[in-house]
């Protein structure tokens, strides 16, 4: 791998993730979170070269969505600026290749998405084929189910063991306090839930609910000034799927595991294990036990779990705000290596990996080394 | 930019109010498969995939570059989806040339595509937000007011408008793509009826499908490629909010800004003379005089003079449009690509019929939301 | 069900999606004032640019705008375009005119339409006044602001609005 710019995450700030904010619009809710992202990373926007925002018009409920957040971004005068309309972890992509070209040296990421506003269930049935998946009637839920079905059947897994999955995760959340289920809560108690979907139960399905967040990025020679921990990359790759529900292995991540092969020949890693942390962007425990299965992590099932702490955010079972929940990811590695991830902090924490997603059934995914040295001399 | 970008091959579709013998994978398919064979190549050779779109309700499908990934040739590719309004087209062009300049990526493939046939445009482009003033008037009442700000304050004759429509659809005539190529003269358009005051019927965009693609790479591969390229020498995005008191929403400060930016870095002190052919966004007649302005072509309140000249026409000193433009072909998610699109083509002397002759230096331009998103790019002949 | 005899060319689906809205605080209390007869701002904490309806910060300071100020009912058409299509979702007679009005005191304008008067009698610069919904009848909504209407007073000077389009 070539000699690339070293660019690090300097600061980042989010609003409480709550079921439903009924006193603030998306801008609103965006506004002090800008404010005081900017803040965290000791500068002020005019020193800031690029912006990008993460959201989708369907979330949302309306056209050009995007445009309303303009008004809360600082964006005056007129600012270079973008919008992908994905989860803001993939805006923080795009902010990183502008790094690498050169294009800009610090940037605000923004992500929001007005969940409580609309009807997940509705919407994400229009991410799928519209001849032959939506009009089905599918939602993420019942892929997310169909996929589990799928995949209980091949490893092995039963009931129990999705419970497991789903009560470590409420463990780690109850140590989380920027997270919105912050109960713990016991494999036998979440395995009395009702099923939402067969085999999902209510407790291995997340939570409704919405923030908005703001992600600091600066290329070495700014970083340094603008944090006392700068968090830096060293490596990254995404990949996506087709979509055909039947026409792949739904047990399994094709798109994860290339995308981790090439982030951690990037990083000059061997493997998941060179991590001390791993975050996922699992919002079901099979995504979770997939994931591990496409990074090389051990399952952990029966008390087995060994290598790098999963999850300590308590991952998206305790907290899915669309459009937000991949960037929180990254947060969660920012946090975790500078030292601010408070009480769940892994100790000795230099090097993370942080996964996220996007699409049914783990679609497209991204997978990033972050590491608290330099990557590149 | 840190390495050097190149155009290497670019295709459409017609574009048409309907294209329904196509859905919307069969579509971009389309455009995809004419700029690969136009740059010599095929899948194997893409790195990475940049979509761009206007809002996900003009075709139903949300984020549908997920339906369509197998459409793209995206699976096991990364891919990531523009949407910046009106000026998607260009920015996600732009965004395309910023994954080659990093040198991450080798080739990549960007496509933009609108199919508004299959939604409800205007309710997509125009709903009836809670909570906001209503604005009463749909798309065209928009922007109305601020063509009649323009008109106020430069003074311009009011047949500007009617010149400037008739001058698109001449050029749309020699452009086998175009939606719209039935010739018309000012006085058809004089006549069309009165939309929105000062905006007539045959002033206005037409509502469009099709699909734009276009290869990009860096300079060593690009050497290898069957054609000559056009070089990216600049390019950029400003944006400004909409609230801001004093704003000049009849020339934008971001698309001022924007140019400035763009000519600085292309090394253009002179746009009027160091520049042979620009396309413009101009989804209504009036924005071409506007835009003449706000680029730096003419002294402010003079673009209208350019027009008035004919100094803007097809053959003569800048002709601006000559694909035939927005005003004649409006896949709004595409339109801005389109832009990008036909500068690199008439760098590359493939413009076919509306090829101007002698050009070096192209500008393709777009702007959306209300008059806030600016994108800007500067296309050459020499590396 | 018989099988389409025909090759099928398209589906149809009529999408059905559930949104609620919030107007969220300082809208909230915009819509409340209305029935009041009252049209509220806010004051940005860095400028003193007034904003209306209220915005919780300030798109040129970036900085909060908590003081709410109440703004007269008069102000002048800055500028406006004269409608002869109809538009998906509305019911008003053609042609009428929709106009940006900047309310006295206020820095940006916001949409009405102007009735009462000929579209042709409309210029950039005319004085106008809303015409509310009768007592009784205001929901807290911005059809509370039934139209504005020319007050007659003398038009208003270009420079003092053309920064308010």
């Amino acid at each position: 791998m070539s000699k690339l710019r070293n660019v690090a995450i300097v600061g980042f700030a989010q609003a409480p993730i709550v079921a439903d904010d009924p006193h603030r619009t998306a801008p609103e809710m965006l506004y002090p979170v800008v404010k005081q992202a900017l803040k965290n990373a000791n500068v002020e926007r005019k020193d800031i070269d690029y912006q990008c925002a993460g959201s989708s018009d369907y979330i949302d409920g309306r056209a050009f969505s995007f445009s309303q957040v303009m008004e809360v971004m600082g964006a005056w005068p007129p600012v270079q600026d973008s919008h992908v309309e994905m989860d803001a972890i993939w805006a923080a992509h795009l902010v990183w290749v502008k790094m690498q070209a050169e294009e800009c040296d610090t940037a605000i990421i923004a992500g929001f998405g007005k969940v409580s506003e609309g009807s997940p269930m509705h919407v994400l049935n229009l991410q799928l084929d519209p001849f032959y998946h939506a009009s089905l009637g599918l939602d993420h839920v019942s892929t997310s189910a169909l996929q589990a079905s799928a995949y209980m059947a091949k490893a092995g897994v039963d009931d129990a063991g999705l419970a497991e999955v789903a009560a470590r995760n409420r463990a780690a959340g109850a140590k989380n306090p920027d997270t919105q289920l912050r109960q713990a809560v016991s494999a036998a108690e979440l395995q009395k839930t009702p099923f939402v979907t067969s085999p999902l139960r209510e407790g291995y399905l997340p939570p409704i609910g919405e923030t908005a967040t703001c992600l600091v990025l600066a290329a070495e020679g700014k970083a340094e000034k603008m944090c006392d921990k700068p968090v830096w990359i060293h490596g990254v790759d995404h990949r996506i799927e087709l979509q055909t529900i039947g026409a792949r292995d739904l047990t399994s991540s094709a798109s994860t595991k290339l995308a981790a092969k090439n982030a951690f020949a990037m990083a000059g890693v061997k493997g998941v294990n060179d991590a001390q942390v791993v975050e996922l962007g699992s919002t079901t425990p099979v995504e979770e036990l997939i994931l591990r299965d496409a990074l090389g992590l051990s399952s952990g099932l029966g008390g087995k779990a060994d290598g790098p702490v999963v999850n300590p955010s308590g991952s998206p079972l305790c907290a899915n705000p669309l459009m937000n929940t991949g960037l929180l990811r990254l947060a969660e590695g920012f946090r975790q290596l500078s030292g601010r991830a408070g009480e769940r902090a892994v100790s000795g924490a230099k090097r993370a990996v942080v996964h996220a997603s996007a699409g049914h059934c783990l679609q497209q995914n991204i997978v990033w080394v972050l590491g608290t040295e330099r990557r590149w001399a | 930019m840190s390495r050097a970008v190149a155009v290497v091959g670019v295709g459409q579709t017609h574009h048409a109010s309907k294209q329904p013998d196509v859905n919307c994978a069969e579509m971009v398919r389309i455009a995809i498969d004419k700029a690969l064979l136009d740059a010599g190549l095929s899948h194997e050779d893409i790195d990475a995939i940049v979509l761009g779109k206007a809002p996900d309700p003009l075709e139903g499908i949300m984020q549908p570059e997920q339906y369509l990934a197998g459409a793209l040739g995206a699976h096991m590719k990364p891919i990531i989806r523009v949407h910046t309004a009106g000026s998607v087209g260009c920015t996600t062009a732009l965004t395309a040339a910023t994954h080659v300049a990093s040198g991450l990526y080798g080739r990549v493939l960007t496509v933009a595509f609108e199919k508004q046939s299959e939604g409800n445009a205007m309710w997509a482009l125009s709903p009836n937000y809670a909570f906001t003033p209503p604005m009463v008037a749909g798309a065209g009442g928009f922007f109305a007011p601020y063509c009649r700000a323009y008109i106020m304050r430069s003074g311009a004759p009011s047949h500007i408008g009617a010149v400037v429509a008739a001058n698109a659809r001449e050029n749309a005539g020699r452009n086998e793509h175009a939606h719209l190529r039935e010739p018309i003269t000012v006085e058809d358009v004089l006549a069309s009826p009165m939309l929105w005051d000062p905006i007539r019927f045959l002033e206005t965009c037409p509502s469009s499908d099709g699909a734009i693609a276009i290869v990009m790479a860096n300079e060593e591969l690009a050497k290898k490629g069957p054609r000559k390229p056009a070089w990216l020498k600049a390019g950029a995005t400003f944006t400004e909010p909409m609230y801001v008191p004093g704003r000049d929403q009849v020339s934008p400060l971001a698309g001022r800004t924007c140019a400035k930016h763009v000519y600085a870095k292309a090394g253009i002190k002179d746009p009027w003379n160091e520049i042979q052919v620009a396309e413009f966004y101009v989804p209504f007649s009036w924005y071409e005089p506007m835009w003449l302005e706000n680029l730096g072509f003419a002294p402010l309140n003079e673009g209208w003079k350019v027009v008035d000249r004919g100094d803007q026409k097809f053959g003569r000193h800048l002709p601006v449009n000559p694909s035939g433009g927005v005003l004649n072909t409006n896949p709004i998610g595409a339109s801005g690509m389109l832009r990008f699109g036909e500068a690199a083509l008439q760098v590359m002397g493939r413009a076919g019929e509306h090829q101007v002759p002698g050009v070096k230096t192209a500008l393709g331009h777009a702007y959306g939301g209300g008059a806030q998103y600016f994108s800007i790019a500067i296309l050459s002949t020499e590396l | 069900m018989e099988p389409p005899k025909e090759r099928v060319k398209f589906i149809q689906t009529d999408l059905v999606l559930p949104y609620h809205y919030y107007a969220g605080d300082y809208k909230a209390l915009y819509l409340r004032a209305l029935k009041d007869k009252k049209i509220l701002g806010s004051k940005c904490s860095a400028t003193g640019k007034v904003f209306v309806p209220p915005l919780m910060s300030s798109p040129d300071a970036h900085a909060p705008c908590e003081e709410i100020v109440e703004l007269p009912d008069k102000g002048i058409v800055t500028t406006f375009c004269v409608v002869n299509v109809p538009v998906y979702g509305r019911d008003i007679e053609l042609p009428y005119v929709v106009a940006s009005v900047a309310l006295d005191g206020a820095d940006v304008s916001i949409y009405g339409l102007v009735q009462e008067c000929k579209a042709e009698d409309v210029e950039m610069g005319t004085r106008v006044q809303a015409v509310w919904k009768p007592d009784g009848e205001r929901q807290g909504d911005h059809t509370d602001i039934k139209y504005f209407k020319p007050t007659g007073e003398p038009k208003a000077p270009l420079e003092s609005f053309i920064h308010r389009l």
